[in-house]
C-alpha cells in the first residue's frame, strides 16, 4: 500500500523547522474573501458536473414527467452499472496519467473465460469468476508493461488489445454463444437486492466508494496524483511511478471483468459481443465529470457523475420522444461541450489566482 | 566609422529585474568578435536581441545594421535582414540528407510548389565546396559526427547569406581534433570577408581566433578589447570585478571529520552522443561540509548531482558513510538519507495539480500515515510549520502553488527536502530566481543545516557566492573536476580562469 516506507528516526532536522511543524494549527491564514470563497465553490470538480446533471434531470422530468418513473430511473442505474464500474478503474488511470482503450474487449475476453471454465472447464461457479478476474488483471498487466517499459504509447498499446482480446473471444467462441451457463449465474443477474436494482448497481457504489476514499484520503491515491500530474517530478520524490502505473492498469482490467461478468449474469448468456464500444463510452463519461486527459486531475465521484449525465442524456432523448439517431450526436456535443466548459473554467480559476 | 552591426544603450528587463543595462556593442565588418561573460551576464539576451527573439518593443535602445536603425519583429525576420545565427544545441533533422538539411525552411526552395532535389542538392554540394567542407549532401545526417553537423548547421546559416553570423558556444561539443576543423572553416569565412560574432567560455579560443572582444558582467559591457589588448588575465579580470563583499553569512562551526560522501571515478554517458557529460570524477565530503560545485552551464554540474541522487545512470562507485550505494533510482538515493534540490522549478520540481500543502509533503507521506492512510491533520500542521518556519509568503496550506512568487515556490521545494530529514543535500541553483531578502534566507538555512551536520553539495552560477558560503569548492569544466581549493584559498578569478582556461581535452590539475 506504502510505496514509500523509509523511516528513520534521528535524521537532523533543524530545530526552527521542527518546533514550526509542531506548532498547531491555528491559521497564518487570512479568512477566506467572499470571491476567494466562489473560486473554491467552482474549484471543487463535482460542483459544475453536478449542477448540469441535475439540470438536465429536471429538464427531461418537465418535458415528460415519465422520465423520473420507478421503471426509468431504474433501468437507466442498471445501465449506467456496467460502464460505471469500469470508470471507477478508467478514472484511477487517467489520474496517474494514463488511458485504456481495450477495456470493453477485456471485459468480453474475461466473460468468456469465466463462462467456458464454468461450462467446458468444468469448474464451480466461484472459480469461474476467479479466471474471469485474473484474466481482466492479467490483460492489465500486459497493457501496463507495454505502456511502461515497453514505452508503446497507451494509445497505440491498448488500441491493439482492443482488437487482440476482442479477437480471442471469437478464437474461443468461433462466434456461437455459450450457453447454458449454470444456474447459479442467472441467479445472481437477476437478483432483487436493494429497490428493485441488482448486484451490478450494488458493487458499482461500494466500489466507487471505496475508490473514492482511496484516492482522496491514502497515500496510495496521492501517488497517483503526483504521478499524473508530473511523472518525473514523481519519480524525483522517490515514487515508484512504473509501479504505480502497471497496478492501475491491472485495476482497470480487473474491473473490466467485473463489469463483463455481470453482464454476463444479466444474460445468462456468454455471448461474444460483450463489451463492444464500451471503451469510449467510459472515456467519454469521465471525461464530462472533469477528469483530465492529461493526467493528475479528478475524483471518482466525478467520474461517475459523468457517466450518470450521459446515461440520463441518451435515456432522457428516448423518453422525450427524439429520434435514438440523435443520440449518439448528443453524446459527442457534450463530450467536447463538457471539456471546453472545464478549459475555460481553470483558465478563469488561473487569471483570479493571479491578483 | 559605421559598424555592420551596433547597439546603442541596450537594456532589457525581465519582471523589473535588468539582464542587459545600456550596452553599446560593435561589430567591425569581416572580424570574429569574441562576446565573454560568466553565467547571467547578459550574452543570451543580448544575442536574443540581435536574432529577433526578443522583437523590438521588448527593449530599450537601438540596434543598428550598416548604420541604419532596424527592428527584428523575429528571428525570421532577423535572418531575413542578415542575421544568422548557429544555436548551441545542434538542431538538425536526423531523417534527412546533409543537402535537404541545409535548405530546410528556407526561403526561395520551399516556395515552389514541388521541391527540386537536383537543384538542392546542386546547390548543397555548391555551398559545402565554397567552405571546404568535406561532406557529401547526399550523405543522411544521422551518418555525420558531432563536427560534421556543426558545420552543416553553419552552411545552413550561411544559406541566406547574412550580413553576420552568431555562433552560441559552438565548440561546446567538439573534441580538441574536432575544434581545429572547426576553426580552419571559420578562418576561411573571415577570408571571403563573413562578419561573426563567437560566443564561448573559453579564453584561449578567443586568443587563437578573435579579432576583438567585448566583456559582459551583470548585464553591463565592462570591456571592448582589440587584439593587441588581449591577455588572459586581462580577460579574466574583467570577467571578475568586484570582489567577495561580505553579502554571505560566515560560518561559526567547523565540519565534522567522518566522511558522509565518496565519489570514485563517476561518470555519466551522455543520454544521446557518445560522450560522457561527466567524466572520472573523484571527490569526498565530510559531515557538516558546505561544497560547492563551481563551473558553467553545461560542464556537468547537474549531472553529477543528479547521479548521486540516483536520477542518472552512472559508472564508478558512489559511497554514503563509508558504505558503497547502488544508487539506481531517486527512492534509493532517499532511502540512503539523500535528498536533492531541482534548478528547474516549474519542470522537475512543483506540481501545479497540487496544492502549497501537498507539494511540501510530496514524497514525505511515510511520516504523515498510519497504514497508508494520509494523517491530513498532520499534514496540514506540517504545512503551517514550514510556512512559519521559512516564512513562506502564501495565504495558506491550500494555496495554489503556480501565483507565487519565484522565492516561495523555491521555499516551497527547500521545506520539500527538509521534511525528508536528509544527511546529504543536493542543492542546484538555490538561489536561482529568487529575491534578495530570500537568499539571505536560504544562506542561512543552509549555515544552518551544516552547523547541524547536514552535508551540502550546492551548484551555483554565482561564484562569488560559492565562495563566500562553502567550506570547499569544486570546480568542473568539461565534465571534469579542473580545480579544487578550501575557504579562503579560493577567489572570483580563481574559478573563472580554471572554468575559462581548460581546454577540452586537458587533464584535470594535480
Amino acid at each position: 500500500m506504502n510505496l514509500l516506507q523509509r523511516d528513520r528516526p534521528g535524521a537532523p532536522v533543524p530545530a526552527a523547522v521542527a518546533a514550526g511543524a509542531e506548532a498547531g494549527a491555528e491559521a497564518v491564514a487570512a479568512p477566506p474573501t467572499a470571491p476567494n470563497r466562489l473560486r473554491r465553490a467552482l474549484a471543487v470538480s463535482e460542483a459544475g458536473v453536478i449542477a448540469a446533471l441535475a439540470g438536465l434531470v429536471l429538464v427531461f422530468w418537465l418535458l415528460e414527467p415519465a422520465f423520473l418513473s420507478g421503471t426509468n430511473v431504474r433501468s437507466m442505474l442498471t445501465a449506467v452499472s456496467f460502464v460505471g464500474i469500469i470508470a471507477i478503474g478508467q478514472t484511477l488511470l487517467l489520474v496517474a496519467g494514463e488511458f485504456d482503450l481495450s477495456v470493453g474487449s477485456v471485459a468480453g475476453l474475461s466473460a468468456i473465460i469465466a463462462a467456458w471454465l464454468m461450462t467446458k472447464g468444468n469448474l464451480p461457479v466461484p472459480l469461474g469468476i476467479l479466471g474471469g478476474l485474473a484474466t481482466g488483471a492479467f490483460v492489465g498487466l500486459i497493457n501496463g508493461v507495454l505502456v511502461v517499459h515497453v514505452r508503446i504509447p497507451a494509445f497505440i498499446a491498448t488500441l491493439g488489445m482492443l482488437y487482440a482480446a476482442r479477437g480471442f473471444i471469437y478464437v474461443i467462441t468461433n462466434g456461437y454463444p455459450i450457453y447454458p451457463l449454470p444456474r447459479s449465474v442467472g441467479e445472481i443477474g437477476s437478483a432483487d437486492v436493494i429497490f428493485g436494482l441488482g448486484w451490478s448497481f450494488v458493487l458499482l457504489v461500494i466500489l466507487a466508494v471505496i475508490a473514492d476514499v482511496v484516492l482522496r484520503r491514502t497515500t496510495t491515491g496521492r501517488n497517483l496524483y503526483a504521478t499524473g500530474g508530473n511523472e518525473e517530478v514523481a519519480r524525483l520524490v522517490g515514487i515508484h511511478t512504473a509501479r504505480v502505473k502497471i497496478a492501475c492498469f491491472m485495476v482497470v482490467g480487473a474491473l473490466a471483468a467485473v463489469a463483463g461478468m455481470l453482464v454476463l449474469a444479466d444474460g445468462a448468456s456468454g455471448t461474444p459481443a460483450i463489451g463492444t464500444g464500451w471503451e469510449l463510452t467510459v472515456i467519454a463519461g469521465v471525461v464530462i465529470g472533469g477528469v483530465s486527459l492529461f493526467g493528475g486531475v479528478g475524483t471518482v465521484a466525478a467520474g461517475i457523475v459523468g457517466m450518470l449525465l450521459l446515461q440520463v442524456v441518451q435515456s432522457g432523448l428516448v423518453v422525450v420522444g427524439v429520434n435514438p439517431n440523435w443520440q449518439t450526436v448528443a453524446v459527442g456535443l457534450i463530450m467536447v461541450l463538457a471539456v471546453g466548459v472545464d478549459i475555460a473554467r481553470r483558465r478563469m480559476s488561473l487569471a483570479g489566482g493571479a491578483s | 566609422m559605421t559598424h555592420v552591426l551596433e547597439t546603442e544603450r541596450l537594456g532589457k528587463k525581465f519582471a523589473g529585474v535588468p539582464a542587459l543595462k545600456g550596452v553599446d556593442f560593435r561589430l567591425h565588418a569581416g572580424e570574429i568578435h569574441a562576446l565573454i561573460g560568466h553565467n547571467g551576464a547578459g550574452k543570451s539576451t543580448l544575442v536574443k536581441i540581435l536574432t529577433g527573439v526578443w522583437p523590438a518593443g521588448s527593449y530599450e535602445g537601438a540596434v543598428k545594421l550598416d548604420g541604419a536603425a532596424v527592428s527584428f519583429a523575429s528571428p525570421a525576420d532577423a535572418r531575413a535582414k542578415g542575421v544568422a545565427y548557429v544555436p548551441q544545441e545542434i538542431q538538425v533533422v536526423e531523417q534527412l540528407t546533409v543537402a535537404e538539411n541545409l535548405f530546410v525552411g528556407h526561403t526561395g526552395l520551399d516556395t515552389a510548389p514541388r521541391v527540386s532535389f537536383r537543384e538542392l542538392r546542386r546547390r548543397a554540394a555548391e555551398l559545402l565546396g565554397r567552405l571546404e567542407i568535406p561532406i557529401d549532401p547526399r550523405t543522411s545526417v544521422a551518418a555525420l559526427s558531432a563536427t560534421q553537423r556543426q558545420l552543416v548547421m553553419i552552411a545552413r546559416a550561411l544559406t541566406t547569406d547574412p550580413r553576420v553570423l552568431i555562433l552560441d558556444e559552438p565548440t561546446a561539443s567538439l573534441a580538441g581534433t574536432e575544434t581545429d576543423r572547426l576553426f580552419a572553416v571559420l578562418n576561411r569565412l573571415r577570408a571571403a570577408g563573413t562578419t561573426m560574432v563567437f560566443i564561448t567560455h573559453r579564453i584561449p579560443e578567443v586568443m587563437r581566433m578573435c579579432d576583438r572582444a567585448t566583456v559582459l558582467r551583470d548585464g553591463e559591457k565592462v570591456a571592448e578589447l582589440e587584439r593587441s589588448d588581449f591577455s588572459e588575465r586581462g580577460i579574466v579580470a574583467a570577467m571578475v570585478g568586484r570582489e567577495v563583499d561580505h553579502l554571505y553569512p560566515t560560518r561559526s562551526s567547523r565540519h565534522g571529520e567522518d566522511e558522509v560522501l565518496r565519489l570514485e571515478h563517476v561518470s555519466v554517458p551522455h543520454p544521446l552522443h557518445a560522450r560522457d557529460v561527466l567524466r572520472d570524477v573523484s571527490f569526498s565530503a565530510r559531515r557538516g561540509e558546505i561544497v560547492g560545485i563551481a563551473g558553467v552551464v553545461g560542464a556537468g554540474r547537474t549531472e553529477l548531482l543528479s547521479a548521486i541522487y540516483g536520477a542518472l545512470p552512472h559508472t564508478g562507485t558512489i559511497s554514503v558513510e563509508g558504505a558503497p550505494k547502488r544508487l539506481k533510482t531517486p527512492a534509493d538515493a532517499r532511502r540512503a538519507g539523500i535528498a536533492m534540490l531541482t534548478e528547474d522549478r516549474k519542470g522537475t520540481g512543483l506540481l501545479f495539480n497540487f496544492a502549497l500543502r501537498e507539494n511540501i509533503t510530496a514524497g514525505n507521506l511515510a511520516g504523515l500515515s498510519r497504514g497508508g492512510w494520509v494523517d491530513r491533520r498532520g499534514e496540514q500542521s506540517a504545512a503551517l510549520g514550514f510556512i512559519r518556519s521559512l516564512r513562506i509568503k502564501a495565504p495558506s496550506p491550500s494555496s495554489d502553488v503556480a501565483h507565487l512568487s519565484g522565492g516561495n515556490q523555491q521555499k516551497i521545494l527547500l521545506a520539500r527536502v527538509l521534511m525528508n530529514a536528509p544527511k546529504l543535500m543536493l542543492l542546484d541553483e538555490p538561489t536561482k530566481g529568487v529575491d534578495v531578502e530570500t537568499r539571505q534566507e536560504i544562506y542561512r538555512l543552509i549555515l544552518d543545516l551544516a552547523d547541524r551536520g547536514v552535508t551540502l553539495l550546492v551548484v551555483s552560477s554565482e561564484i562569488a557566492e560559492l565562495v563566500g558560503l562553502c567550506d570547499r569548492c569544486v570546480v568542473l569544466a568539461d565534465g571534469q573536476i579542473v580545480d579544487e581549493f578550501r575557504r579562503g584559498e579560493g577567489s572570483e578569478a580563481r574559478v573563472i580562469e580554471a572554468t575559462t582556461t581548460a581546454v577540452a581535452t586537458g587533464a584535470p590539475r594535480p
